[in-house]
């Protein structure tokens, strides 16, 4: 596996006889991660989530997570026998409206959007025959299984991090790269585009943002996902422009691009064949943890309402729902939504931590 | 006499990441004589620095193992045994030591008054205030000017050698019985070195202490060594009084190192390496013709510069900018298959010179004429045609190949950009020929820089250069980083080179000696003036300007000089 | 340092006017137009025009931005239209829904104003905006000062500990556990502490909050400003422990270890004075960030502080709230980096203000 690490960052000599070509930096790093126990694990937990994502993408699991098969807070099977008020109050009365558990409506600034988005899910209801009493992890409120809501939930979450991580790895990268290589003008240009990033508090920007662009009529086709992750790179990426401006400047006035310059190598050859390599093992790092942090974020703005909509569930809608199930004792959902999520975040944080061990090119 | 150190049987093991165990010192022994130095003097590598570092218990407590055979016998003490608590009052007391970069060894938050009287409030019963006093009087022992204003003063105001001073002046405070002195003057330019040697030597006199002097320069301990330790790969190769190590060697490794480095009074053809005296019949004598240098009348020039100047802007005050002259007015010729070296101190702009010429850097002023055009005046197009004609060797092998690049990678690059050779084939030839030629093995070609020491990475970086077959040729302290017997092997290569290609060198170094060997011309600079330019032999023995003979004063004697003084 | 500091604020004007023309761009560009954005918020149709009329919608880019710049100039207390147009007649419209709330009877009322400067209003509740920003400021700081200075104290202290003993088991375990509760939501932390400290245990205060300061920061502030503490701790630990690292590897740690300086006086005062630089980095950047304070402990326990301010506006798509709140801010995180850079020669005397 080590060869294909090779192949797609340096490859090997053409017609060269065969031989065999020395580990490069990427083998060695990767080498070094294998060595690592804790970054070897955490990298398993994050593939195992990252198959679940696409699994749930594809349909292959949790497609069913907005049937309603159980009854309303379904228990959960280890705890089958509890009694369960709010099922039989509901079965009880089934077309009564819905009894908010706690009315909490004037603490929570959400409270219009519980309309909204119980008149949403009522759109997918469905009728079912039989309802269980008890299911896996439990059930929410409408009688969906929670554990199958919380990997549909880990799919947006997952996704709109990782897709905000990438697209604010992109811009930061590119606008460092150009910043720190060229400096001058532009240099001066792009810092000061970075300077009005960072004078506004990065809460107010997100804020500023999500306000403007939820309330676009022009950007309302792209509701949901995409507009989260473009709130999140668009003012995410100030971090890494830092970080990769500063690789930059160093790695420029270092001797091995100074002998491409002297051999005749331009300008954009020496921005990108020969430095960008070179500091490629940061950007990974800064991807690493922006996943990280965008997951978080995601989970915050979805549970205020301006990230996904209640319909394509994410962890944060779910804690969103947890919060007032917690006061009538139902804390499946939000255990469910919080250890799904702590687990991933955890894992992504120490590989993230091992990655950088990893690259670390002290051998330079 | 008595010992005051007795190393007995020393050995140091490091923990390596994936439980490799990397043994440093290989059980070593030696004495240190009370009141006199001694030199422990080794290559990169050698273990001298672990050696001296056990002594005070200073390595890393992590990863060094110190065998529990070992023995340091201090004052009939066992240091290796002594409770952390009782080795603390052996510190900074009894051996104190002073390091290789005295700026970032002393504490850049605290004054320097502060951390001169820091040791004394440690070791001694002085008030405050008789600390601060006790330590402005030892600021004027080791000759910082000023002393009472200096002590309010934080390290980065002060110059390097200023810095070195205070490092002694903190070291000597508590009258410690042992000095130890890791490379105390291998950061510092000749002149600075000069003076701390003498420093050291007037207060191990003075307040008669014992030296530990640890060094990769023989040359440097000539004067001040009383006994040389000579070590290589974590061995002892040879110990003795200075006079036996100087004047008759036994161990081929001490020979070695005492001819490898070039001396201002001899110019053999070739310098001797390790390898030389490794064989049974010993140097080639036809190696050891003295080879003539100098410019004739009838060279061809290939390159002239006139009055090339380079400045640099500064910002200052609210709107301002202050202009900073690197290189004033430089104009000298450069012969064909010649060698023009450019010496000076630190911040003489000899480097600036090099990277304007070739436009690495913007030039302010001046041309630089080859094959009697301006190369300052071409566009960047134009000039691509000439790049490949003046070519740069850098200062630092761990810096200057990209280490994502394979060796084949970096030596067909240039090719490629030059369109140097008909196709791939013919390009892998021609790399492989070169690695031959500048001394490396074929599988080079397969690997990546980490795997090579700095004198292969050297010879990889002289290879990417001759791809091009430049008419110029610039080393920038090309062999400056590199151990001295390498250093002989590297610039063997060069002049083996220059004979074949008849290339022209301009060879920018601090090293003196390195400048007088290699230079047919030779161009002393300081603060961004051309000081002077003659012929190498006419510069070094009948020096015009004072500046010149200040510099050439400095350059260490060894022991040859000392004996006939 | 003069000469540094009036250089600074010269070089603040470009960056301020950067944000003016992001906030210009966002709000009036992609936001678009009021009466589609607030269509279905705010119902009153006579208020939309009004808002149209100062916003200029219908006036070319630059005279809008002009209006803009104008705000900012005189501080959001007057508007461009009511000081250049003369003060209209009131026009009583007789088709006015008669349920007009109290907040068309203050359009109205503006719309009569003679003195010629009229303060920018909020869309959603015509409040005044400076007057908005300048009242929920305070439950804001008083929430947020105390946490960042315990926060500070708390992760210097520990850091201090876990790098003293660096690279062993306490070590590790105290690092596994920061990572794995940097983890955990946020949210998830507030919701639980609520839960228990509030509806079970009834230690404190679900929610609330007075007009009385004693009042608030003893007895409903606590719980909000432990759990900012308990959530800011492990990442600050994490950083401060690695800027203690970084300094311990540095050679003067050497130098002082061959004086025979103590490992505990090492780190006391060696280099406990060099990390303070990074961390008063750290500060500086986090500094500006407690005016915004935590919208999230905000909204959950009902204190009335700017971050929920921002937020309710945010929902309401209440732009000339988010637009004042951004632009002051800005400046304000200006003036504090200023602040920073200055008092760094304080800690770091390498610093020259060239």
């Amino acid at each position: 596996m080590s060869a294909v690490l090779n192949a797609s960052h340096t490859p090997p000599p053409p017609a060269a006889p065969l031989h065999q070509v020395s580990p490069g930096l990427w083998q060695l790093a990767w080498r070094r991660l294998k060595r690592d126990k804790v970054g070897i694990v955490s990298l398993v937990v994050v593939i195992f989530f990252l198959l679940m994502m696409v699994g749930s993408y594809t349909g292959l699991v949790a497609k069913n997570w907005s049937k309603e098969v159980g009854v309303s807070y379904a228990n959960p099977s280890f705890m089958a026998g509890a009694e369960n008020l709010e099922a039989v109050r509901t079965k009880a009365d089934a077309n009564a409206p819905k009894i908010e558990p706690v009315d909490l409506s004037d603490i929570d600034p959400l409270a219009p959007r519980y309309a909204e988005w119980a008149e949403r899910t009522a759109k997918i209801k469905t009728t079912e025959v039989k309802r269980a009493e008890s299911l896996a992890f439990g059930g929410d409120k409408w009688g969906r299984d929670v554990l199958q809501k919380a990997i549909k939930g880990a799919e947006t979450s997952i996704f709109v991090g990782l897709f905000a991580a990438l697209f604010a790895t992109i811009i930061g990268t590119t606008l460092g790269a150009i910043s720190g290589y060229m400096g001058g003008k532009v240099g001066d240009l792009l810092e000061w585009f970075y300077n009005i990033f960072t004078s506004i508090p990065y809460i107010l920007l997100i804020l500023a943002f999500a306000a403007v662009f939820a309330s676009s009529p022009q950007l309302a086709a792209y509701k949901g996902v995409p507009m989260v992750v473009a709130i999140l790179a668009f003012t995410g990426w100030t971090g890494i422009y830092r970080l990769v401006r500063s690789e930059y400047i160093k790695h420029a006035s270092r001797e091995y691009v100074k002998a491409a310059q002297a051999i005749g190598a331009s300008d954009s050859r020496r921005m990108f064949v020969h430095i960008l390599p070179n500091v490629s093992h940061v950007c990974l790092v800064q991807l690493s943890q922006h996943v990280v942090q965008f997951i978080k974020a995601e989970v915050i703005l979805s549970y205020l309402g301006l990230g996904v909509p209640v319909d394509s569930v994410s962890w944060g809608t779910m804690l969103a729902e947890a919060q007032s199930e917690l006061v009538i004792g139902k804390w499946w959902q939000l255990a469910a939504a919080g250890i799904s999520m702590a687990i991933l975040v955890t894992a992504f944080s120490m590989l993230t931590d091992s990655l950088r061990d990893a690259l670390d090119p002290k051998i330079k | 006499m008595d010992n005051l150190l007795e190393v007995k049987n020393l050995n140091v093991k490091f923990r390596l990441d994936g439980n490799q165990i990397f043994e440093a010192v290989k059980g070593i022994s030696f004495n240190v004589p009370k009141n006199s130095t001694v030199a422990l003097v080794g290559e990169s590598g050698s273990g001298k620095s672990v050696s001296a570092m056990s002594i005070v218990r200073l390595l890393p407590k992590e990863t060094a193992i110190i065998s529990p055979n070992s023995e340091i016998s201090f004052e009939g003490r066992n240091l290796l045994k002594l409770p952390e608590q009782d080795m603390r009052n052996v510190r900074g007391k009894a051996i104190s030591v002073i390091f290789q970069e005295p700026m970032s060894s002393l504490n850049p938050v605290f004054t320097v008054g502060d951390q001169i009287a820091e040791v004394l409030r440690l070791h001694t019963k002085m008030t405050r205030k008789q600390a601060w006093a006790r330590a402005e009087e030892l600021m004027h022992e080791v000759g910082i000017p000023n002393p009472k204003l200096r002590m309010n003063s934080f390290p980065h105001e002060l110059s390097g050698g200023q810095q070195q001073r205070v490092m002694i002046a903190q070291a000597i405070s508590c009258e410690p019985k042992l000095l130890i002195a890791d490379e105390p003057t291998t950061a510092l330019d000749v002149t600075i070195q000069k003076q701390i040697l003498d420093l050291i030597a007037n207060l191990q006199q003075r307040h008669s202490m014992s030296v530990l002097f640890i060094t990769h320069d023989l040359a440097v301990v000539g004067e001040i060594a009383d006994h040389i330790v000579v070590m290589q790969s974590g061995e002892i190769k040879e110990k003795g009084t200075a006079k036996a190590i100087f004047e008759a060697p036994t161990h081929p490794y001490t020979k070695a190192l005492l001819s490898c480095r070039p001396s201002v009074l001899e110019r053999p053809k070739r310098l001797p390496v390790i390898d030389d005296f490794l064989r049974p019949e010993g140097v080639n004598k036809e190696n050891l013709v003295q080879r003539k240098r100098g410019y004739e009348p009838n060279d061809q020039i290939v390159l002239e510069v006139n009055n090339l100047s380079k400045k640099f802007m500064l910002k200052d005050g609210l709107f301002k900018k202050r202009e900073v002259a690197a290189v004033k007015d430089a104009s000298f010729k450069l012969a064909r298959g010649k060698t023009l070296g450019l010496v000076g101190e630190s911040g003489s702009g000899k480097t600036t010179v090099g990277l304007t010429l070739m436009r690495l850097h913007a030039a302010s002023g001046g041309e630089v004429l080859f094959d009697g055009v301006d190369l300052l005046k071409l566009s960047e197009k134009d000039f691509l045609k000439y790049k490949r004609r003046i070519q740069i060797v850098f200062q630092n092998p761990y810096a200057s190949l990209n280490p994502r690049f394979t060796v084949g990678q970096i030596l067909l690059e240039p090719m490629k950009i030059h369109s140097i050779g008909v196709d791939d084939q013919e390009r892998i030839g021609l790399a492989m020929a070169l690695l031959k030629r500048v001394g490396l093995p074929d599988v080079s070609f397969y690997k990546y820089p980490h795997e090579f020491s700095g004198g292969q990475r050297q010879r990889i970086a002289i290879a990417r250069c001759l791809t091009m077959k430049p008419d110029v040729l610039i080393c920038d302290e090309s062999v400056s980083a590199l151990d001295v017997s390498v250093q002989a092997q590297v610039l063997n290569l060069l002049q083996d080179l220059q004979d074949e290609y008849k290339m022209s060198y301009i060879f920018i170094s601090h090293d003196l000696a390195v400048v007088k060997y290699i230079s047919d011309q030779v161009m002393v600079m300081s603060e961004g003036d051309v000081i002077e330019v003659a012929n190498s032999d006419e510069i070094y023995l009948h020096p015009k300007q004072e500046y010149t003979k200040k510099l050439l004063g400095s350059i260490p004697k060894g022991w040859q000089e000392t004996a006939a003084a | 340092m003069g000469a540094y500091v009036l250089r600074r604020l010269w070089q603040m004007i470009p960056t301020l006017a950067g944000v003016m023309l992001l906030i210009f761009v966002l709000f009036n560009w992609v936001g678009g137009d009021p009466s589609l954005v607030l269509a279905g918020k705010i119902t009153n149709k006579e208020q939309i025009e009004n808002i149209k009329k100062q916003l200029g919608v219908d006036q070319p880019a630059y005279v809008q931005l002009g209006y803009f710049a104008f705000e900012v100039a005189t501080g959001f207390t007057c508007t461009w239209k009511s000081f250049t147009d003369k003060p209209e007649p009131p026009k009583t419209d007789p088709k006015a829904d008669p349920t007009t709330d109290a907040k068309s009877d203050a359009v109205k009322a503006t719309a009569q104003t003679k003195s010629g400067c009229q303060a920018v209003r909020s869309w959603a509740t015509n409040e005044e905006v400076p007057k908005i920003l300048t009242t929920r400021i305070v439950p804001t700081l008083t929430i947020m000062i105390p946490v960042l200075i315990l926060e500070t104290i708390l992760g210097v202290i520990l850091a201090i500990g876990v790098a003293y003993v660096r690279g062993s088991l306490t070590d590790r375990m105290i690092m596994m556990v920061c990572t794995v509760a940097m983890s955990v939501s946020f949210l998830v932390y507030i919701i639980v502490a609520q839960y228990i400290f509030g509806f079970q245990l009834g230690w404190f205060p679900v929610q609330g909050w007075s007009d009385s300061f004693w009042k608030n920061i003893t007895y409903y502030a606590p719980l909000p400003i432990m759990l900012a503490v308990f959530v800011g701790l492990a990442p600050a630990l994490r950083l401060y422990r690695s800027f203690f690292l970084d300094e311990i590897n540095n050679d003067y740690v050497r130098t002082a270890r061959a004086k025979g300086v103590s490992e505990k006086t090492v780190m006391m005062k060696h280099v406990l004075r060099n990390a303070m630089i990074p961390i008063l980095t750290n500060i500086g950047i986090a500094l500006p960030g407690i005016f915004v304070g935590s919208f999230l402990l905000e909204t959950f326990f009902s204190i009335p502080g700017l971050g929920r301010e921002i937020l309710v506006a945010v929902n309401r798509s209440d732009f000339p709230v988010i637009k004042a709140a951004t632009v002051y801010l800005a400046m304000v995180t200006m003036i504090i980096n200023l602040l920073v850079d200055v008092l760094y020669k304080a800690v770091d005397p390498r610093v020259t203000f060239k």
